[in-house]
């Protein structure tokens, strides 16, 4: 029993890990040092069939966790589109059932205009969604909004289509820590 | 202390030589004038004084040094050496022994001669500026010193140049600090005035971002994302020491320092809404001076501590306001198109620099404090963000596109005369420039 509780408690921690570098290569941002990946992997290879369900159990939630989507504004603009207030929507109700989790909203604008102004934009970008989960019942203390203005593009080139991929919210969905 | 870093600073020793005459030299010409013309001034080769063949022969050295030095300041035109009629071998380095003419003629209304010599490991320059219309002599300096310090010798005396004509020194010990971006990490860098120097301030990996010159030049704030959230710090350049000025939740950004350094004007959102708070930076005291749902951003004080400017969404789209030192008496400076920001006041108090949208390009203007005489300063299709003035108000620096690049560039506030700063091997973006003080670098 508490041999299964170690081995719960390490399989979480590397879906951990995996999603941390899968959401660190996806946004190219906030980079943390990935070693001990491999080292946390192989230790939780040698585990018995049980715990594999519970991986896979694991794993899926963490797949479901890490596919919310970013949402998109228009330039210069923080109010959610009706789009938005709909992915907003299905991440709250997806909360609601998974209370042992919360999410970090990062805000993004494309790098027109001025930096400093951006930093703000982003800010409230990152508000404004909190606002509206906050509004369908998440409590604020599982929402935690950063903004990073223009210094993190999505997509580094100077089009209309790549600004409109920048203008965005992206979601961190992840499991409490203890 | 100023007195003490002058003298402890100074290398150089100079003489002056026919002192009177810079006194009575006659107004030369307006530079802030829309009609100026650059002045045109020639520099032939400077004269080896002793022929004894010992040292390193400096005669090109020092007049290519003082041309670009010269042409740097965006207000001479350096004639060709192809175009000079003066036999150079036989002319001399005085008043008496210079065919003035010859350099009329060819359209330099001024001419600059200069010799130098070495005594033991000692190097002695003599630079003399003259009008040769009249055929008279505007100012003349001796310097001697380590024959290191002869770019010193050349960056003195073209301050003298400048004074001498246009009744102000130059901005030549001053620095730029800026944000170098490569990839997703950032950290902040410093140059000279010239382009030279460059070097960088910060080494976190992370995003570093907004530095700020204290006035005296002695530190450079900056928000960095190194712990996670966009803290605030200030770093002395000197012992390298960086202290953390401002952590709350969320953004902390400081956009401007009081005339005399001692307080901080911040944005902070920790209440979930950006706003302007004033910080004093020797007791650590915070006061909130705006109080609204709006973004209220970039805040910048007037060299007389009194008006601060700053950008606000209030009306709408971002504009330009401004408010006394107290938050009171809020009113909307700027009203043409749909988003201007970045105002940066100019050192006399008179004009406020910003970035303005035109046709969908970001672009430099700068507007009289009471809202009169906007003026568009840069057109190019590269645009220009973030402008910061010298402290002589002579120049603005800012930053410019060009194609997937952001460089640095520097233009004379009149709106000519635009100069991009070298690159540094590695870094694609460059921006967010700050000029700093006069640093006595010479």
């Amino acid at each position: 029993m508490k041999r299964n509780v170690i081995t719960g408690m390490l399989v979480l921690v590397c879906s951990f890990l995996l999603i941390f570098a899968a959401g660190c290569a996806k946004d190219q941002g906030t980079v943390k040092s990935d070693t001990g990946l491999t080292q946390a992997q192989s230790s939780a290879e040698g585990t018995g069939e049980q715990s594999l369900q519970e991986q896979s159990l694991r794993e899926k939630l963490m797949a479901e966790a890490a596919a919310f989507q970013d949402i998109y504004f228009n330039f210069d603009k923080y109010d959610l589109k009706p789009e938005a207030r709909a992915m907003l929507e299905d991440l709250s109700n997806w909360l609601s059932e998974h209370a042992d989790f919360e999410v970090t909203i990062e805000g993004h604008c494309d790098n027109r205009g001025t930096a400093v102004y951006n930093l703000a934009l982003g800010e409230r970008r990152a508000e404004a969604a909190k606002a509206y989960m906050a509004n369908l019942g998440v409590a604020g203390d599982r929402i935690t909004t950063i903004s990073y203005g223009e210094e993190l593009p999505a997509d580094p080139r100077d089009c209309e289509s790549a600004w409109a991929k920048n203008r965005r919210d992206h979601f961190i969905v992840f499991p409490k820590k203890q | 202390m100023k007195i003490m870093r002058a003298i402890t600073g100074f290398l150089i020793f100079l003489l002056v030589f026919f002192s009177g005459s810079a006194a009575c030299a006659k107004v030369y010409i307006d530079i802030n004038s829309p009609a100026f013309q650059k002045f045109p001034v020639a520099i032939p080769e400077f004269k080896n004084l002793q022929n004894t063949g010992t040292g390193e022969n400096l005669s090109a050295w020092f007049a290519d040094q003082l041309s670009r030095t010269l042409k740097i300041t965006g207000f001479f035109n350096i004639i060709s050496k192809d175009a000079f009629l003066e036999d150079q071998a036989t002319a001399g380095i005085t008043a008496g022994r210079i065919d003035f003419s010859s350099w009329s003629s060819i359209g330099s209304d001024f001419l600059v001669k200069g010799g130098f010599s070495y005594s033991g490991d000692r190097l002695a320059v003599e630079f003399r500026l003259f009008d040769t219309i009249e055929g008279k002599l505007i100012t003349g300096k001796k310097y001697w010193g380590n024959p290191k310090e002869k770019k010193a010798m050349v960056i003195k005396f073209a301050n003298e140049i400048l004074m001498a004509l246009t009744g102000k020194g130059g901005v030549f010990d001053t620095k730029i600090a800026f944000v170098g971006k490569k990839g997703n990490r950032s950290e902040i860098y410093t140059i000279n005035f010239d382009g030279s120097a460059p070097a960088r301030v910060t080494a976190y990996d992370s995003l570093t971002l907004l530095p700020r010159w204290s006035p005296d030049g002695s530190k450079i704030s900056f928000t960095s994302y190194k712990t996670g959230n966009p803290d605030c710090y200030i770093r002395t350049l000197k012992n390298r020491k960086t202290e953390r000025i401002s952590h709350f939740r969320g953004l902390n950004l400081l956009t401007s320092w009081s005339p005399d350094g001692e307080k901080a004007l911040l944005v902070l959102s920790k209440d979930g809404n950006e706003d302007i708070y004033v910080k004093n930076l020797v007791n650590g005291s915070l006061k909130r001076l705006t109080r609204n749902r709006s973004i209220d951003v970039s805040p910048s004080w007037s060299p007389d501590g009194r008006t601060i400017a700053f950008v606000s969404n209030r009306s709408g789209s971002p504009q330009i306001f401004l408010m006394n030192s107290e938050g009171k008496n809020i009113r909307r400076l700027t009203f043409e198109g749909s988003y201007n920001t970045s105002p940066c006041w100019s050192p006399d108090g008179t004009r406020i620099a910003y970035e303005g949208s035109s046709n969908g390009v970001f672009q430099i203007f700068s507007i009289g404090e009471n809202g009169d005489n906007p003026l568009q300063l840069t057109f190019e299709g590269g645009g220009g963000e973030s402008p910061s003035w010298s402290a002589d108000g002579r120049y603005l620096t800012f930053s410019s596109r060009f194609g997937k690049q952001r460089r640095i560039c520097v233009i004379n506030s009149n709106g000519l005369n635009v100069r991009i700063l070298p690159a540094i091997r590695g870094i694609d973006i460059f921006k967010t420039p700050s000029w700093s003080g006069h640093l006595n670098l010479y």
